[in-house]
């Protein structure tokens, strides 16, 4: 487990407290047309505008206590994992509607066996055939999901 | 001695042969259908609703109630050995069950969840034949106002959900509250914050936020370590609880059972609010929070009772008054709508044979739902053996298509993906997303109740302390605050705050 | 593999019982190739997916296919009923919904995706079911005239439960309060259900809304019945009057269910469906499992449905537009 400590920063802090501040920031700009009205009368923007203030708050506060106290480092981020895991949702949620249940699972199970190194190609092949069929028979033919099987 | 009375109706009812084989139906593919990830029991009784109309009323009514609190035993397999929760109520469960399975105790936890799941049930059964009646006379207080005090009651509780620093899971709760107001705001009919996308007019759906931010983040973190050989042990042993673990757990059932059959009244919040507050209090009663989220037995078994009873209980307005609760109950009415019974007060003095039916069919249900689940731990336990590097594609497409089919959209599937990265990043800085999900849940009725509250009031803040529940709520929250900042607990909460 | 033995044997059980859905009926006919959807924009459990529901069985023997219920929901109906205007225009994939609301969906929302009129294709009315006009009893009114009496010496004092923001039943209370000059609070929830409780439980004191979730509060006593509306008072309430007795405009509001399909669906296709809909209608068992939903069906011709839209586009959005009701 490899932990990097670039600088002497806390950086769990600091990235929690700069991710508080981007959404309490993208927050007041995608209210900024909404009425904001009165504690006793409030228009659509009032409660998020009030909570994008709290959390600008606990932003500044990570982000400050981050700085002054470290150094803490955060795990190694490794980019296989996160790219397989994700781009199997990815491609599931492309094919789906377009390429039916069967093929998109096949891929899904396919793309998510990358994320792990210890994957073995013919397992993984075998296993996704066994998947399939089976998410297919469960989720189209017994749970009756309105999804098509195949692409035409 | 009426109400004995009616309890043998009722059992006469449960016990005939034809309604035992519809609620053993229900009860399996209940199990069935909450083990899988998203689908959930709404869109599985819709299907069924069709299939219902040759049947007896009250055959009718047990098969769909079982699947509905079927679906409840399920769900909770699924967060205690792979954390992915199915349902909102399996959020809390994931927390202690998983962490449980970890550590080799699956076995124990999946019979701790399916027996306190069953004393609930139990006790929910005869609190439903003895209190419906006051029950939903006090669920008929709760207007705008009350809910509120509760809904303030309840985040405050939601603080005390955090394993590590206060700051951090009230960040959390406050972004939880804020995703919450995406969506069409029920006040005004504006859309807020859905950037022009129509999936997004009703808000972030609970199901994919939960299963990306638990299910999917943890597994990518997983793979980012080097496989760890499961140790499952398959001795009748380390399959059951121990004397030990039942005493830790007894407790913790009785009072999640009490929390859980009051607040399944409650229309809206029922499904969150019981488990939430539950867990929140094992931890605060507990000699020793500190193990709370690592595995701590109560954490599983209050939470899980409490859900349970809260499930059974929603049936409380619906048989009393023909009140849905839930979107569920709604269909429960459509339901009786096509026997041709209109649902309401009447019923239960001109169908007490029904309604007397389901209650004790509930019973019924809910032992043969413990005689089903009890065996299949070890079977549970033995799909760990699975290699991990299986598993986890599979468990990847089960929730693919089960938040697909939450809409039959894959806005879902997108919206999963991206809370997926998110938890991600949570679990790299080190916060814990619960809080966040209870945000999320109670947010929006936090707010809607507020704003209606000051609508029907013309403005006036002060009904909030002049109505006599809503009153005693916030007096709580004010005892709990006042706890908080004393002396002696400020000192370890500074410690915490610091951490 | 234990989980997949025992998901396939819930899957089997489960497949038993949904075998009579999914067996193709008699007599295919030419023109429908693949199975059919039924597009409802709702959750499961509305009246519009209950029909669906109802209705898709006897529509799957008629068209020799099988017809699958699909549930889109979200953004008020806008999203299902979009997807059904963008599918192929070959009959085989319909929208089952209240068209009310689609005819106020083009003043509602200036941004819509589909143009309800031009995408959309009716193949016919469904049913109709009327609105009951109720109070909760702390309200000192029994009829049309006491409650329009009360609510001008106490302006402001009613508040009218409906199940959203620009849904039928907020305009329907929007225009009532216009046409009798009187001032009541709209208190939006989330859905029928949430305001039906509200009004019950006295936090709200008004409430019109379908027949079928009214009725049996207003038979027990918790609600006090004032008006409903459509031709003839109902059977089960006799002394209450309807809107026409009562003067009130809006004599027609209330649920109408219609099914359409996508706008360039070829005539002959939809002269099909509408003729397989209107004899599905006719059965006795469809009459009455709808009578139980609190209506009556109502067979036509897709002509008919196109005028009943053009006429309620446009007084619906007479209403919004004079209201001043805006979702964006």
């Amino acid at each position: 487990m490899r932990v990097v400590t670039r600088r002497r920063f806390g950086w769990p802090d600091l990235l929690f407290g700069g991710f508080l501040i981007v959404a309490a920031a993208g927050t007041l700009v995608a209210t900024r047309n909404l009425v904001g009205g009165t504690a006793a009368d409030m228009g659509p923007a009032y409660m998020p505008r009030a909570i994008a203030l709290v959390l600008l708050a606990f932003g500044v506060f990570f982000a400050v206590r981050g700085v002054l106290r470290g150094p803490v480092g955060i795990e190694t981020v490794q980019l296989r994992p996160i790219l397989g895991v994700g781009a199997a949702v990815g491609v599931f949620a492309l094919l789906i509607e377009s390429g039916g249940l069967a093929l998109a699972s096949f891929a899904a199970i396919l793309i998510a066996a990358v994320a792990s190194r210890e994957s073995r190609f013919f397992e993984v092949i075998l296993f996704g055939l066994g998947v399939t069929a089976a998410a297919v028979l469960l989720f189209v033919k017994a749970l009756a999901l309105p999804v098509s099987i195949w692409p035409w | 001695m009426e109400l004995f009375d009616n309890l043998l109706l009722g059992l006469s009812t449960a016990l005939q042969l034809n309604n035992l084989i519809y609620c053993l139906i229900g009860v399996v593919i209940g199990t069935a259908i909450g083990v899988l990830p998203g689908i959930g029991p709404i869109p599985t009784v819709a299907l069924l609703l069709p299939f219902t109309f040759g049947l007896a009323p009250a055959s009718a009514l047990i098969m769909l109630a079982g699947i509905f609190y079927g679906a409840q035993y399920g769900g909770s397999t699924t967060a205690i050995l792979v954390n992915v929760p199915g349902e909102t109520s399996s959020v809390v469960t994931c927390l202690d069950g998983h962490e449980m399975a970890k550590r080799g105790r699956a076995g124990p936890a999946l019979a701790i969840a399916a027996i306190s799941s069953f004393f609930a049930g139990t006790v929910a059964t005869v609190v439903i034949a003895v209190l419906s009646l006051p029950l939903a006379a006090l669920a008929l207080k709760f207007t705008a106002v009350e809910y509120f005090s509760l809904l303030v009651l309840g985040l405050f509780a939601a603080v005390i959900l955090a394993h590590g620093s206060v700051a951090k899971s009230l960040a959390m709760v406050f972004l939880g509250l804020l995703i919450g107001t995406v969506g069409i705001d029920v006040n005004s009919g504006v859309a807020r914050m859905t950037f022009g996308i129509p999936a997004l007019s009703d808000g972030l759906d609970f199901v994919p936020v939960a299963m990306g931010m638990f299910g999917l983040a943890e597994i990518i973190a997983n793979l980012e370590r080097p496989a760890v050989r499961q140790v499952v042990s398959q001795k009748l042993r380390d399959l059951i609880p121990s004397r030990a673990d039942l005493r830790a757990a007894f407790p913790a059932m009785v009072r999640g059972t009490v929390i859980g059959s009051a607040l399944g009244v409650l229309p809206g919040g029922g499904a969150a609010l019981p488990p939430f507050t539950a867990y929140a209090l094992e931890k605060k009663v507990a000699k020793d929070p500190s193990r709370f989220g690592k595995g701590a037995i109560e954490g599983v078994a209050g939470p899980e009772a409490a859900n349970n009873a809260g499930a059974q209980t929603s049936f409380i307005p619906l048989l009393t008054l023909g009140i849905p609760a839930n979107a569920l109950m709604a269909l429960m009415i459509g339901a009786l709508m096509m026997q041709g019974i209109q649902p309401g007060p009447q019923v239960m003095t001109e169908q007490p044979e029904l309604v007397w039916g389901v209650i004790a069919s509930m019973w019924t249900g809910n032992l043969m739902l413990l005689v089903i689940n009890l065996p299949l731990v070890g079977l549970w336990v033995s799909m760990l053996k699975i290699p991990y590097r299986l598993l986890f594609p599979a468990i990847v497409l089960f929730c693919c298509i089960g938040t697909y089919g939450i809409s039959n959209s894959a806005f879902n599937v997108w919206l999963m993906l991206g809370c997926a990265v998110v938890g991600y990043f949570f679990i790299k800085v080190g916060v814990e997303p619960a809080p966040l999900l209870l945000g999320l849940v109670l947010g929006p009725q936090l707010e809607e109740n507020f704003r209606r509250a000051m609508q029907l009031s013309d403005g006036d803040p002060s009904v909030f302390v002049t109505r006599p529940i809503s009153a005693v709520l916030l007096l709580v929250v004010a005892v709990m605050l006042l706890a908080m900042l004393s002396p002696a607990v400020l000192k370890t909460r500074e410690r915490a705050l610091a951490e | 593999m234990s989980l997949r033995l025992l998901k396939a044997a819930a899957a089997a059980l489960t497949l038993c019982a949904f075998a009579p859905a999914m067996a193709p009926g008699p007599a295919a006919a030419q023109s429908f190739d693949r199975p059919v959807r039924i597009v409802v924009p709702f959750a499961p459990g509305g009246t519009s997916d209950i029909l669906a529901r109802l209705i898709a069985p006897k529509l799957s023997e008629a068209v020799g296919q099988p017809v699958v219920v699909e549930n889109k929901p979200g953004a008020a109906g806008n999203i299902g009923a979009d997807a059904v205007a963008k599918a192929r225009p070959d009959g085989h994939t319909l929208l089952l919904m209240d068209i009310g609301s689609l005819a106020i969906a083009p003043s509602l929302f200036s941004d819509l995706s589909y143009n309800v009129e031009n995408d959309l294709a009716p193949v016919g009315m469904v049913m109709f079911g009327p609105y009951v006009l109720a109070v909760n009893p702390s309200v000192p009114a029994k009829n049309v005239a006491e409650l329009v009496a009360y609510a001008k010496a106490n302006p402001g004092k009613l508040a009218v439960a409906n199940s959203g923001v620009g849904a039928l039943n907020h305009i329907t209370a929007v225009a009532l309060a216009r046409d009798l000059g009187i001032d009541w609070k709209n208190v939006p929830y989330k859905g029928g259900a949430a305001a039906s409780r509200a009004v019950v439980s006295g936090e709200s004191t008004v409430i019109i809304n379908g027949a079928t979730a009214t009725l049996p509060f207003v038979t027990n006593g918790q609600l006090v019945g004032i008006a409903v509306t459509g031709d003839e008072r109902l059977a089960a309430l006799p002394n209450v009057e309807t809107f026409k007795e009562a003067k009130l405009p809006l004599n027609d509001a209330g649920t109408w269910q219609g099914l359409l399909t996508s706008g360039k669906t070829p005539p002959e296709v939809v002269a099909k469906l509408n003729a397989e809909l209107n004899k599905i209608l006719a059965m006795p068992d469809i009459q009455a499992k709808i009578a139980e939903q609190g209506g009556s069906v109502r067979p036509g011709t897709p002509d008919a449905v196109k005028t009943w839209l053009t006429t309620n586009i446009k007084s619906w959005g007479d209403i919004v537009r004079a209201a001043d009701i805006k979702t964006n």
